[in-house]
């Protein structure tokens, strides 16, 4: 009950943050009645689970300070976990979801525990290199496919399966994602006020002095690498569901990795709104961009050009990203 | 027992391009305190500018050297002026995700220009010849060539390195900036040295490996992977280090041939239906990973 008040108290965060948190919640609630189109559709689901995963890496790498490079290891446990038992055995979304979160947990607890013991750059470069070796090994294993990865065929249900989340119309996708994401904003909310959160930002700042405070520095990273993982394994349960094809390559690649902390950075680590600005304005931009130059104008690469000058650009000169711009001008005001 | 013998001289000549190609990271690291992301990417444009070269004046790709050591040169000094010198003044995670997005700016630069499709080399006056070492053991002349040029270029970097004055001042820059600051070194001249050196070196490494290895522009980021496995072996920052650990990161390399021969010699059944060539490179990964929590300052590093 405690916990619930504070995940839902956000009387810290001043007046104009909330309403305009309030007005784009109310935009997102309402944005399907309004005529779109499909690729806008996607683009927003696609916002929504990116700014889910960029929560997720915001609990270790933004209030903890250790940089994750790897969280698409578990993006892949969690969709292929949902994929394997729902072609397997017909088991539905909401229990293997739940499954997909305990085995990414775990093999987060397994590869988390000797991978704390380094820091900064070595620490970074390990997750990758682990995600990889993942990555390698599912790329054989014939039982999940191997290289061509998974199909979920979708023709077998006609009406809305919300059991097994496979519907038609990506309006319902939209709405299951979309409670996943308020779900989310309240348990970090909840999770940054918590003791835990404390002890975290507490060891981002200087370690040494934390655990001489009598923090359990390794302990505390472990737990929150396991918090951040099953945010990132429930979107990945929900991504197989979505695209309903996964590949080792697609779900457990370095590019999603890295994009998935470029998000959180982007739009300031270590803040409850950061993650989600970011999503907010690299995934559009990426969509509308490869729809634009991409393929259309017969220039393969130039929008990744572009979105390599934004992200060379922001890590240059703001490195603290767009929340960070957003304080810098209150600071200023304030004086 | 020609299988086990060739695998390990394979596993030697390959480890001693990637001894060249981790030793431009292990500078870059030991001066600046920074992983870069797009080394490989440079391997990429050293191939590219190997190929090109070669192709245009129609000289052997192997003395194409020259030309991809002054372009990596140029290329990591304005790297370092135009982009690194501000991106290090940001937190580590800036650093990261700036040099990553270094990466994804050459690579799809590359695409941009050169187009996806994988290119070699056809012609040359060691293509296609060979030497056979007795016990049924051929090595290609172009991987031969290019593994002794490397060694070569090595070599003359560790020499630079620690023989001249201006590397002195680079090491000296590398164990500590602010004193060599005080002593009157340039360090950001020093720096941006670094730059151009290590990116000299994998240049170097792409136009020999180009002799053998085909290039499109996605080559690059099994290399950087490559790279920090022989960097982290060796210790970060130890340039001596890094040629003991690309031989051994190439003998991991060949550990498919090694079991090749297991299977051959034990003659096990479940052996054989091992996809072993497809988990080449997760060996690489793998070791990186149990040498980082074994002994995190690698075999032979100083900086931790």
């Amino acid at each position: 009950m405690e916990t619930l008040r504070s995940a839902l108290d956000f009387s810290d965060f001043p007046r104009l943050d909330i309403s305009v948190a309030g007005i784009i919640a109310i935009f997102l609630l309402v944005f399907p009645l309004f005529p779109h189109s499909a690729f806008a559709m996607a683009t927003m689901i696609q916002f929504l689970m990116f700014s889910i995963y960029g929560m997720g890496w915001n609990t270790i790498g933004g209030y903890g300070g250790q940089v994750d490079l790897g969280k698409a290891q578990y993006v892949g446990i969690g969709a292929y976990t949902t994929a394997v038992l729902l072609i397997r055995w017909d088991i539905p979304f909401w229990f293997s979801m739940p499954l997909g979160v305990c085995f990414a947990m775990a093999w987060s607890f397994i590869i988390g525990y000797p991978l704390f013991r380094l820091k900064g750059h070595y620490f970074a470069i390990a997750t990758i290199a682990t995600s990889l070796v993942l990555m390698d090994l599912f790329s054989v294993w014939e039982f999940v496919g191997a290289a061509r990865g998974l199909e979920i065929s979708p023709i077998k249900y006609h009406y809305p399966d919300f059991l097994r989340l496979l519907f038609k119309k990506d309006i319902y996708y939209y709405y299951v994602i979309l409670s996943f994401f308020f779900a989310g904003i309240l348990y970090v909310n909840g999770f940054r006020k918590s003791r835990l959160g404390f002890q975290l930002r507490s060891i981002r700042d200087n370690e040494d002095m934390a655990s001489s405070l009598g923090i359990n520095v390794h302990w505390a990273k472990i737990k929150t690498y396991a918090i951040a993982t099953a945010f990132v394994s429930v979107v990945g349960s929900f991504h197989a569901c979505y695209i309903k094809n996964i590949e080792p390559q697609d779900t457990m690649g370095l590019d999603l990795s890295i994009l998935i902390a470029l998000m959180a950075m982007l739009g300031g680590a270590g803040s409850l709104w950061g993650p989600i600005i970011g999503a907010a304005v690299l995934i559009p931009l990426k969509s509308y961009l490869k729809a634009w130059l991409g393929a259309a104008a017969g220039l393969a690469g130039i929008d990744l050009v572009i979105y390599a000058v934004i992200i060379m650009l922001i890590s240059a000169l703001e490195p603290r990203g767009i929340w960070g711009i957003v304080e810098k001008v209150r600071r200023r005001r304030r004086r | 027992m020609d299988i086990l013998i060739g695998s390990l001289v394979a596993g030697i000549l390959i480890g001693m391009i990637l001894a060249l190609v981790a030793l431009g990271l292990t500078i870059i690291f030991g001066v600046m305190d920074i992983v870069n992301f797009a080394h490989g990417e440079f391997l990429m444009i050293g191939m590219y500018t190997g190929l090109l070269t070669a192709q245009a004046t129609g000289i052997d790709p192997l003395l194409t050297l020259p030309v991809a050591a002054m372009v990596g040169f140029l290329l990591g000094v304005i790297c370092y002026y135009g982009f690194i010198k501000y991106l290090v003044r940001g937190p580590m995670v800036a650093q990261l995700l700036g040099t990553f997005g270094l990466m994804l700016f050459l690579r799809n630069l590359a695409l941009l220009i050169f187009g996806s499709e994988d290119r070699g080399v056809h012609s040359g006056l060691l293509v296609g010849k060979s030497f056979v070492m007795g016990m049924g053991v051929i090595v290609p002349a172009t991987k031969l060539a290019a593994a002794i040029l490397s060694v070569v270029a090595f070599l003359a970097i560790w020499l630079l390195m620690k023989r001249t004055k201006t590397g002195k001042a680079l090491t000296a820059t590398a164990l500590n900036a602010q004193g060599a600051r005080y002593m009157g070194i340039p360090t950001d001249r020093m720096n941006a040295l670094a730059w151009g050196i290590g990116c000299a070196s994998v240049t170097i490494a792409g136009a020999l490996l180009v002799n053998f290895w085909s290039v499109n522009p996605f080559v690059g980021i099994l290399f950087t992977m490559i790279a920090f496995a022989i960097v982290a072996l060796g210790g970060f920052g130890s340039v001596s280090g890094a040629f003991f650990a690309g031989l051994v990161v190439g003998m991991i390399m060949e550990i498919p041939g090694i079991w090749d021969f297991l299977t051959y010699t034990l003659n096990w059944d479940w052996m054989a239906n091992v996809p072993m060539t497809s988990l080449k490179y997760t060996f690489v990964y793998l070791a990186y990973f149990i040498i980082m929590v074994l002994r995190p300052r690698g075999l032979f590093g100083w900086k931790h």
